[in-house]
Protein backbone atom coordinates (compact mmCIF):
# COMPACT_ATOMS: atom_id res chain seq x y z
CA UNK A 1 0.00 0.00 0.00
CA UNK A 2 1.65 3.72 -0.96
CA UNK A 3 1.78 6.08 1.57
CA UNK A 4 -1.43 7.23 3.05
CA UNK A 5 -2.07 10.66 2.53
CA UNK A 6 -3.44 13.49 4.75
CA UNK A 7 -6.65 15.62 3.96
CA UNK A 8 -4.43 18.35 2.82
CA UNK A 9 -2.16 16.63 0.90
CA UNK A 10 -5.25 15.35 -0.87
CA UNK A 11 -6.09 18.93 -1.52
CA UNK A 12 -2.88 19.55 -3.09
CA UNK A 13 -2.85 16.78 -5.02
CA UNK A 14 -6.45 16.84 -6.58
CA UNK A 15 -5.64 20.75 -7.21
CA UNK A 16 -2.99 19.84 -9.05
CA UNK A 17 -5.15 16.96 -11.19
CA UNK A 18 -7.81 19.57 -12.15
CA UNK A 19 -5.72 21.77 -13.38
CA UNK A 20 -4.02 19.57 -15.55
CA UNK A 21 -1.65 21.58 -17.70
CA UNK A 22 -1.46 24.86 -15.77
CA UNK A 23 -0.81 23.43 -12.36
CA UNK A 24 1.94 26.08 -11.30
CA UNK A 25 2.50 27.06 -7.27
CA UNK A 26 0.04 29.87 -7.37
CA UNK A 27 -2.53 27.96 -9.13
CA UNK A 28 -2.19 25.50 -6.81
CA UNK A 29 -2.50 27.74 -4.10
CA UNK A 30 -5.59 29.10 -5.33
CA UNK A 31 -7.51 26.14 -6.72
CA UNK A 32 -7.17 24.66 -2.88
CA UNK A 33 -8.52 27.75 -1.51
CA UNK A 34 -11.26 27.61 -3.40
CA UNK A 35 -11.98 23.97 -2.58
CA UNK A 36 -11.37 23.97 1.36
CA UNK A 37 -12.96 27.49 1.88
CA UNK A 38 -10.39 29.30 3.72
CA UNK A 39 -7.05 30.82 3.44
CA UNK A 40 -4.56 28.91 2.89
CA UNK A 41 -0.12 29.88 3.35
CA UNK A 42 1.66 30.02 0.32
CA UNK A 43 4.28 28.60 2.91
CA UNK A 44 2.21 25.18 3.84
CA UNK A 45 1.30 24.60 -0.34
CA UNK A 46 5.45 24.80 -1.21
CA UNK A 47 6.11 22.44 1.54
CA UNK A 48 3.30 19.87 0.96
CA UNK A 49 4.39 20.12 -2.83
CA UNK A 50 8.11 19.57 -2.00
CA UNK A 51 7.67 16.71 0.15
CA UNK A 52 5.22 14.88 -2.31
CA UNK A 53 8.11 15.55 -5.11
CA UNK A 54 10.49 14.07 -2.80
CA UNK A 55 8.51 10.93 -2.02
CA UNK A 56 7.99 10.51 -5.76
CA UNK A 57 4.16 11.14 -6.20
CA UNK A 58 4.87 14.66 -8.04
CA UNK A 59 7.19 15.26 -10.81
CA UNK A 60 7.70 19.31 -11.85
CA UNK A 61 9.23 21.42 -14.64
CA UNK A 62 10.20 24.94 -14.77
CA UNK A 63 9.14 27.57 -17.07
CA UNK A 64 9.54 30.84 -18.12
CA UNK A 65 7.55 33.26 -16.28
CA UNK A 66 5.35 35.98 -17.31
CA UNK A 67 5.64 40.07 -17.03
CA UNK A 68 3.32 40.30 -14.35
CA UNK A 69 5.45 37.83 -11.68
CA UNK A 70 8.75 40.22 -13.06
CA UNK A 71 9.57 37.35 -15.34
CA UNK A 72 10.47 34.92 -12.70
CA UNK A 73 10.06 31.08 -13.28
CA UNK A 74 7.02 28.84 -12.90
CA UNK A 75 7.13 25.90 -11.12
CA UNK A 76 4.44 22.99 -13.10
CA UNK A 77 3.65 19.81 -11.50
CA UNK A 78 2.39 16.66 -12.39
CA UNK A 79 1.08 13.87 -10.79
CA UNK A 80 2.97 10.51 -10.63
CA UNK A 81 1.70 7.01 -10.92
CA UNK A 82 2.48 6.69 -7.51
CA UNK A 83 1.12 9.54 -6.80
CA UNK A 84 -2.31 8.87 -8.46
CA UNK A 85 -1.97 5.06 -6.62
CA UNK A 86 -1.92 6.79 -3.14
CA UNK A 87 -5.00 9.11 -4.03
CA UNK A 88 -6.93 6.04 -4.87
CA UNK A 89 -6.24 4.54 -2.03
CA UNK A 90 -7.15 7.20 0.05
CA UNK A 91 -10.36 7.56 -1.53
CA UNK A 92 -11.02 3.56 -1.07
CA UNK A 93 -10.42 3.82 2.83
CA UNK A 94 -12.96 6.73 3.04
CA UNK A 95 -15.36 4.46 0.74
CA UNK A 96 -14.67 1.86 3.20
CA UNK A 97 -15.56 3.20 6.28
CA UNK A 98 -18.60 5.06 4.76
CA UNK A 99 -20.03 2.14 3.35
CA UNK A 100 -23.51 0.90 4.59
CA UNK A 101 -24.20 4.08 6.02
CA UNK A 102 -26.58 6.60 5.07
CA UNK A 103 -25.61 10.18 4.78
CA UNK A 104 -25.65 12.46 6.21
CA UNK A 105 -26.05 11.33 9.97
CA UNK A 106 -28.02 12.41 12.07
CA UNK A 107 -27.06 12.61 15.78
CA UNK A 108 -29.35 10.20 17.16
CA UNK A 109 -26.99 7.56 15.28
CA UNK A 110 -24.48 9.36 16.79
CA UNK A 111 -26.00 8.65 20.37
CA UNK A 112 -26.70 4.53 19.69
CA UNK A 113 -23.56 3.93 18.19
CA UNK A 114 -22.03 5.59 21.58
CA UNK A 115 -24.31 3.40 24.02
CA UNK B 1 -4.63 43.42 -11.91
CA UNK B 2 -1.86 45.87 -10.42
CA UNK B 3 1.22 45.33 -12.52
CA UNK B 4 3.57 48.04 -11.25
CA UNK B 5 2.69 47.09 -7.63
CA UNK B 6 5.61 45.72 -5.69
CA UNK B 7 5.70 44.23 -2.14
CA UNK B 8 7.83 45.04 0.75
CA UNK B 9 11.72 44.47 -0.81
CA UNK B 10 12.66 43.66 2.40
CA UNK B 11 10.27 40.98 2.70
CA UNK B 12 11.14 39.41 -0.27
CA UNK B 13 14.36 39.43 0.57
CA UNK B 14 14.28 37.71 4.07
CA UNK B 15 12.18 34.79 2.02
CA UNK B 16 15.09 33.99 0.07
CA UNK B 17 16.65 32.97 3.63
CA UNK B 18 13.70 30.26 3.67
CA UNK B 19 14.00 28.63 0.48
CA UNK B 20 16.61 27.17 -1.95
CA UNK B 21 18.04 28.74 -4.59
CA UNK B 22 15.82 26.39 -6.80
CA UNK B 23 12.86 27.02 -5.04
CA UNK B 24 13.17 31.25 -3.86
CA UNK B 25 12.42 32.14 -8.06
CA UNK B 26 9.78 30.27 -8.62
CA UNK B 27 7.79 30.73 -4.92
CA UNK B 28 8.64 34.50 -5.08
CA UNK B 29 7.29 34.59 -8.49
CA UNK B 30 4.15 32.92 -7.31
CA UNK B 31 3.83 35.68 -4.66
CA UNK B 32 4.71 38.68 -6.51
CA UNK B 33 1.55 37.03 -8.80
CA UNK B 34 -0.86 36.83 -6.56
CA UNK B 35 -0.04 40.13 -4.85
CA UNK B 36 0.05 41.84 -8.09
CA UNK B 37 -3.14 39.49 -9.55
CA UNK B 38 -5.39 39.00 -6.44
CA UNK B 39 -4.34 40.52 -3.23
CA UNK B 40 -3.71 44.04 -4.13
CA UNK B 41 -6.64 44.72 -6.63
CA UNK B 42 -9.02 43.44 -3.42
CA UNK B 43 -7.25 44.39 -0.22
CA UNK B 44 -5.78 47.57 -0.79
CA UNK B 45 -1.92 48.10 -0.48
CA UNK B 46 -1.39 47.93 3.09
CA UNK B 47 -3.30 45.16 3.71
CA UNK B 48 -1.81 43.75 0.46
CA UNK B 49 1.50 44.51 2.26
CA UNK B 50 0.70 42.65 5.03
CA UNK B 51 -0.59 40.03 3.49
CA UNK B 52 2.79 39.48 2.02
CA UNK B 53 4.81 39.90 5.44
CA UNK B 54 2.34 37.16 6.81
CA UNK B 55 3.30 34.44 3.66
CA UNK B 56 6.92 35.50 4.57
CA UNK B 57 6.47 34.81 8.71
CA UNK B 58 4.52 31.80 7.54
CA UNK B 59 7.50 30.46 5.78
CA UNK B 60 9.63 31.53 8.27
CA UNK B 61 8.01 29.69 11.07
CA UNK B 62 7.55 26.54 9.04
CA UNK B 63 11.88 26.89 8.67
CA UNK B 64 12.96 28.20 12.16
CA UNK B 65 10.23 27.28 14.19
CA UNK B 66 11.48 24.12 15.13
CA UNK B 67 14.72 26.04 16.45
CA UNK B 68 12.59 28.36 17.98
CA UNK B 69 11.09 26.03 19.65
CA UNK B 70 14.08 24.26 20.64
CA UNK B 71 15.77 27.59 22.04
CA UNK B 72 12.64 28.16 23.48
CA UNK B 73 12.57 24.99 25.67
CA UNK B 74 16.61 25.74 26.41
CA UNK B 75 15.50 28.49 27.95
CA UNK B 76 12.55 27.62 29.85
CA UNK B 77 14.32 23.99 31.44
CA UNK B 78 16.94 26.43 32.67
CA UNK B 79 14.93 28.46 34.08
CA UNK B 80 12.33 25.65 35.49
CA UNK B 81 16.12 24.45 37.11
CA UNK B 82 17.04 27.48 38.70
CA UNK B 83 13.18 27.66 40.52
CA UNK B 84 13.49 24.38 41.75
CA UNK B 85 17.20 23.67 42.16
CA UNK B 86 18.29 27.09 43.69
CA UNK B 87 22.14 27.18 43.98
CA UNK B 88 24.79 30.26 44.81
CA UNK B 89 27.19 28.85 41.17
CA UNK B 90 25.54 29.65 38.42
CA UNK B 91 28.43 28.89 36.60
CA UNK B 92 27.99 25.39 35.37
CA UNK B 93 24.74 26.37 34.30
CA UNK B 94 25.02 29.43 32.65
CA UNK B 95 28.05 27.65 30.90
CA UNK B 96 25.75 24.89 29.46
CA UNK B 97 22.32 26.67 28.41
CA UNK B 98 24.70 29.48 26.74
CA UNK B 99 26.65 26.93 24.97
CA UNK B 100 23.32 25.70 23.74
CA UNK B 101 22.35 28.35 22.61
CA UNK B 102 25.35 29.14 20.29
CA UNK B 103 24.82 25.93 18.58
CA UNK B 104 21.44 26.27 18.12
CA UNK B 105 22.02 29.75 16.29
CA UNK B 106 24.87 28.21 14.28
CA UNK B 107 22.98 25.36 13.39
CA UNK B 108 20.35 27.45 12.36
CA UNK B 109 22.47 29.71 9.91
CA UNK B 110 24.13 26.81 8.44
CA UNK B 111 21.62 25.42 7.55
CA UNK B 112 20.11 28.52 5.44
CA UNK B 113 23.29 29.17 4.46
CA UNK B 114 23.82 25.87 3.26
CA UNK B 115 20.40 25.51 1.72
CA UNK B 116 20.24 29.48 0.00
CA UNK B 117 23.65 29.51 -1.04
CA UNK B 118 23.35 32.78 0.46
CA UNK B 119 25.66 33.87 4.00
CA UNK B 120 23.48 36.19 4.94
CA UNK B 121 20.60 33.78 5.67
CA UNK B 122 22.32 32.86 8.30
CA UNK B 123 21.76 36.27 10.10
CA UNK B 124 18.08 36.06 9.09
CA UNK B 125 17.75 32.50 10.27
CA UNK B 126 19.49 33.20 13.78
CA UNK B 127 16.86 36.22 13.95
CA UNK B 128 14.21 34.44 13.01
CA UNK B 129 14.82 31.62 15.63
CA UNK B 130 15.38 34.26 18.45
CA UNK B 131 12.82 36.29 17.72
CA UNK B 132 10.06 33.50 17.34
CA UNK B 133 11.68 32.25 20.51
CA UNK B 134 10.24 35.57 21.81
CA UNK B 135 6.47 35.16 22.61
CA UNK B 136 7.26 30.73 23.78
CA UNK B 137 10.03 31.92 26.37
CA UNK B 138 7.74 34.94 27.55
CA UNK B 139 3.89 32.48 27.57
CA UNK B 140 6.57 29.60 29.16
CA UNK B 141 7.65 31.59 31.30
CA UNK B 142 4.30 33.18 32.59
CA UNK B 143 3.05 29.47 33.13
CA UNK B 144 5.87 28.28 35.13
CA UNK B 145 5.16 31.06 37.91
CA UNK B 146 1.04 30.22 37.44
CA UNK B 147 2.14 26.82 38.32
CA UNK B 148 4.98 27.32 40.87
CA UNK B 149 4.60 31.07 42.86
CA UNK B 150 4.98 29.19 46.28
CA UNK B 151 7.14 31.32 48.86
CA UNK B 152 10.03 28.82 48.39
CA UNK B 153 10.00 29.42 44.53
CA UNK B 154 9.72 33.03 44.84
CA UNK B 155 12.73 33.53 46.78
CA UNK B 156 14.43 30.90 44.39
CA UNK B 157 13.25 33.26 41.66
CA UNK B 158 14.83 36.32 43.70
CA UNK B 159 18.27 34.28 44.26
CA UNK B 160 18.86 33.88 40.38
CA UNK B 161 18.23 36.86 39.30
CA UNK B 162 14.36 38.20 39.75
CA UNK B 163 11.36 37.94 36.69
CA UNK B 164 13.24 41.09 35.75
CA UNK B 165 16.13 38.53 34.33
CA UNK B 166 13.56 36.11 33.42
CA UNK B 167 11.69 38.73 30.63
CA UNK B 168 14.67 40.68 29.59
CA UNK B 169 17.50 37.62 28.71
CA UNK B 170 15.16 36.78 25.74
CA UNK B 171 15.20 40.09 24.07
CA UNK B 172 19.04 40.31 25.00
CA UNK B 173 19.73 36.89 22.86
CA UNK B 174 18.02 38.60 19.66
CA UNK B 175 21.61 40.16 18.62
CA UNK B 176 23.77 37.30 19.41
CA UNK B 177 21.33 35.09 17.57
CA UNK B 178 22.10 37.62 14.64
CA UNK B 179 25.92 37.20 14.71
CA UNK B 180 25.84 33.36 15.68
CA UNK B 181 23.39 32.86 12.95
CA UNK B 182 25.87 34.98 10.15
CA UNK B 183 28.64 32.91 11.17
CA UNK B 184 26.63 29.96 11.25
CA UNK B 185 25.22 31.25 7.61
CA UNK B 186 28.62 32.00 6.36
CA UNK B 187 30.36 28.52 6.83
CA UNK B 188 27.01 26.65 5.54
CA UNK B 189 27.43 28.62 2.23
CA UNK B 190 30.97 27.93 2.04
CA UNK B 191 31.34 24.73 2.72
CA UNK B 192 27.77 23.42 1.37
CA UNK B 193 28.15 20.71 -1.52
CA UNK B 194 27.37 22.09 -5.10
CA UNK B 195 23.90 20.74 -6.32
CA UNK B 196 22.29 21.17 -9.64
CA UNK B 197 20.06 24.49 -9.98
CA UNK B 198 17.12 22.76 -11.22
CA UNK B 199 16.22 25.82 -12.95
CA UNK B 200 16.20 24.03 -16.63
CA UNK B 201 14.00 25.34 -18.81
CA UNK B 202 11.70 23.16 -20.68
CA UNK B 203 11.70 24.10 -24.01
Amino acid sequence: MADTLGTFEQAVMLAIVRLGNNAYGRAILNEVQVRVKRDVAAGAVHATLSRLEKKGMLASRVEAGTPVRGGRARRFYKLQPQGARALNDAWSAVDALWRGLKRPLKGSVRLRASQ
Amino acid sequence: MTVNASPPSLGELILRAFLTERDFETVSGDLLEEYRENVCATRGALRADLWYWAQVLGFAWRDAGSWAILFAAVFLARTAIDWHMPTADFHTRSAISTLAAVGIFLAAGLRAGSRSGWSAAGAIAGLATAGLALPLQFLGAGMLLVLWHDPTIVAAIRGSGGLEEVYTLPLLTVLPGILFGAIGGALGARTRPSRPSGHSLSP
